[in-house]
């Protein structure tokens, strides 16, 4: 009886451990886990399209350490750690510094995700290859340009990966940019303007070697990019009728999807959580009634006062950001697409690299480029040369509240000058290492003391 | 009882008496500077000069270490006492900056730099010669004597001479009507420079024909890419007098290029082409 027993449970035994593989580990039906992901080209396409939406939550909060940052605007109340930004006071601890840095490189795990991942995108591996790199290199090329050395990261890592937690030279960091983009350029054609096309990873390079000062090959690209486009749109029409034809790239939105969906543009006004950020200083005011013209002007800026508007705007009254005003039936979900490249901004870049670092250009192909842009503003006197502050004024009009006037004051090599006579007329403290995002201390401390603080905070 | 307390205030007074020879022991035995350390990091004083607007405006990035109080000297009598210099220069000149960084102990570092203030040169936009424009024999040094050495490339077969009618001289460039020759020559230029190339040319009364002058950016290679290469280009069709040339004012924006050719070909009729010039626009 007993063996009978035994050998009953022997053979019972055999049976489970036998289906076990099965029976014990079966594929989850109701939730997706990385390991048996990817397998096929419309799980990399989803992936590739994850990137974007990475990008989504990641430029949302741009504007406070770019322009709030520069001399263009400011917090409406001045409050908090918000107006750590017009002080030029940021702390390490400010939360948006921390968030910014964890979903730019958050994007850039998300494309290491897809580009560890190409094998199984058939035929659209080179496509999704150059989007991938497209998002990594954007990324990188603001956090190198915002925190300075940072941690190069260029595969999927775990918390464990500590080898991968220090911070890489700008120089290191810039070679995998220029690669990456290089690599956007040959593999993406200019079928998307809300996703990587070839003539953004064009500009985007142009715009990086502007920066490494390689005037030379930006112009080439710049030059194949305006070969490309078509006549500008009215200036209007630029941020309220989406992805027009002057739009290279841009990060687009939804009316009322919760996910898919942008609250900047009710951070813009007085209905925001903190009552307004971004809007203009006295100076942007004054600059644009200087040289914005009537066009751009009315278009840029607006006046946020129910008395009666004053005829020429007022640099002592608040005027808030006029280029993405939502009309969202949710007021905190808006639909107004961010632009990160258009092509007035191409345009300019264009004069930026005839003009090769010298101080004044009169080179025709320059004045041309330079004129489309004024002319749409309904800016006609004529031009015969254009200086480096002429050049440097006109991408503050023509690009006010797009995140441009920090990264054009540090490539023109103004921006202690600059800040600091805006720090002077506005009694702030400045000093050189303010260039410099601080490293957020939360990143720090969970570094493994791997990453350093930069220098002044 | 009271012995105790007694005994208690003896002790309390001897503790006390120890406690201050000990003081007193101190005062004699101890070296003034002994048990303090020495100050591992003196200031060290730095700064990096660059230019700040235009070329009299220098700014001074303070780059010293360990150090609170700063002294400027810009070497043309002005001074500051701010942690980053700025100054602006009078006039062109060789100027000694120095930084005299220091701290609170009273330790100072000095460390000095020579800036040249220099008015930079306003530039100079090249200007072309253009070899054998005239077509002439024996105007180029060192050539073989004809007057279209310099205009021979591998890509097609060199146009021919003729020397009724010319513009000036005694030869002009002759293009027969069949269209296979050409002509072709490589010029140095400034990048991003504006010039007008000046040429004239004549053709004869029939058939409806062309000849086509352009400037292209860069060597040519391949014919094939003489369309995509083309700056400026004129294609002349004045076909009224086979024998009276027509002036022709090409502008060109040489852009990225320093190095631009010039390339002419024509189609079906026979044509004629003489002294070449350029100038930078003005």
């Amino acid at each position: 009886m007993k063996q009978i027993q035994i050998i009953t449970l022997l053979v019972l035994g055999m049976l489970i451990s036998s289906c076990g593989e099965d029976y014990l580990d079966p594929a989850p039906v109701s939730s997706i886990g990385s390991n048996g992901f990817y397998t096929s080209e419309s799980e990399i396409e989803a992936a590739v399209l994850n990137i974007y939406d990475g990008l989504q939550l990641a430029v949302q909060r741009e504007f406070a350490l770019v322009e709030m940052r520069s001399d263009n605007s400011k917090t409406r109340s001045s409050e908090g750690d918000w107006a750590q930004f017009e002080t030029l006071n940021v702390k390490s601890t400010n939360t948006t510094v921390a968030d910014y840095w964890a979903l730019y490189y958050n994007v850039i795990f998300r494309a290491n995700t897809v580009l560890e991942h190409l094998d199984a995108a058939g035929n659209s591996i080179d496509q999704f290859e150059g989007e991938a790199k497209f998002a990594r290199a954007l990324s990188y090329f603001n956090l190198v340009r915002l925190y300075g050395d940072v941690p190069l990261i260029d595969k999927v890592i775990g918390p464990t990966d500590t080898d991968y937690f220090d911070r890489d030279a700008t120089v290191d960091v810039y070679a995998l940019i220029v690669n990456d983009l290089k690599t956007a350029v040959a593999n993406l054609d200019n079928t998307y303007k809300g996703r990587a096309s070839k003539a953004a990873a064009q500009a985007l390079l142009a715009k990086v070697y502007l920066t490494l000062k390689n005037y030379g090959d930006a112009q080439d690209l710049l030059e194949d990019v305006i070969a490309g486009s078509s006549a500008l749109p009215s200036f209007s029409s630029v941020f309220y009728t989406e992805l027009n034809s002057e739009i290279i790239f841009a990060i687009e939105y939804t009316n009322d999807a919760a996910d898919d969906s942008q609250d900047f543009s009710i951070e813009f006004t007085q209905d925001g959580r903190v009552r307004g950020l971004n809007y203009a200083t006295p100076e942007l005011i004054t600059a644009f009634n200087t040289f914005g013209g009537a066009i751009r002007t009315t278009t840029s800026i607006i006046y946020d006062d129910v008395s009666t508007k004053p005829v020429t705007p007022d640099p002592l009254q608040d005027y808030k950001c006029g280029k993405f005003v939502y009309n969202s039936t949710a007021n905190n979900l808006n639909g107004n697409d961010w632009i990160v490249l258009r092509m007035a901004d191409v345009l300019l870049m264009h004069v930026e690299a005839i003009l090769a670092g010298s101080d004044v250009t009169s080179s025709s192909s320059a004045i041309a480029s330079f004129k489309k842009v004024r002319d749409r503003a309904g800016i006609t006197s004529p031009i015969t040369s254009i200086t480096k502050q002429e050049l440097l004024d006109e991408r503050r009009v023509e690009l006010a509240f797009e995140n441009q006037r920090w990264f054009d004051l540090i490539r023109f090599g103004v921006a202690e000058s600059v800040l600091g006579t805006f720090a002077t007329d506005n009694g702030i403290v400045f000093s050189a290492s303010d260039l410099l995002l601080p490293i957020p201390q939360r990143e720090i401390g969970v570094s493994f003391g791997k990453l350093t603080q930069n220098p002044g905070y | 009882m009271i012995q105790k307390i007694k005994i208690n205030k003896i002790i309390g007074f001897l503790g006390l008496l120890a406690l201050t020879l000990s003081f007193n022991s101190c005062e004699q035995f101890e070296l003034p500077e002994a048990g303090s350390m020495a100050d591992l990091t003196p200031p060290t004083a730095s700064f990096a000069a660059s230019l700040n607007g235009d070329y009299l405006t220098y700014k001074f990035d303070n780059l010293s270490a360990s150090a609170t109080d700063y002294v400027w000297d810009y070497g043309d009598g002005h001074t500051s006492t701010d942690k980053n210099g700025a100054n602006i220069y009078a006039g062109e000149g060789t100027y000694t900056v120095t930084l005299t960084a220091s701290d609170k102990l009273g330790v100072s570092s000095t460390y000095s730099e020579t800036i040249e203030v220099v008015k930079p040169p306003v530039p100079v936009v090249l200007l072309p010669e253009i070899l054998e424009a005239g077509f002439e024999d024996y105007t180029l040094e060192n050539g073989t004597g004809d007057g279209r050495d310099s205009w021979r490339t591998s890509l097609g077969e060199i146009m021919q001479i003729t020397s009724s009618p010319v513009y000036e001289g005694v030869q002009a460039a002759k293009f027969p009507s069949d269209g296979t020759r050409i002509a072709y020559q490589e010029l140095e230029v400034s990048a991003n420079a504006d010039y007008v190339l000046t040429y004239y040319y004549t053709m004869k009364t029939s058939p409806a024909g062309l000849i086509t002058v352009s400037v292209l950016g860069g060597a040519l290679t391949d014919l094939a890419n003489a369309a995509s290469q083309t700056i400026a280009s004129y294609v002349g069709t004045d076909q009224t007098d086979d024998s009276t040339y027509v002036q022709v004012d090409l502008p060109f924006n040489s852009g990225n290029n320093t190095k631009v050719a010039i390339y002419v070909r024509n189609e079906s009729v026979e044509c004629r082409l003489d002294a070449f010039s350029i100038r930078v626009a003005d």
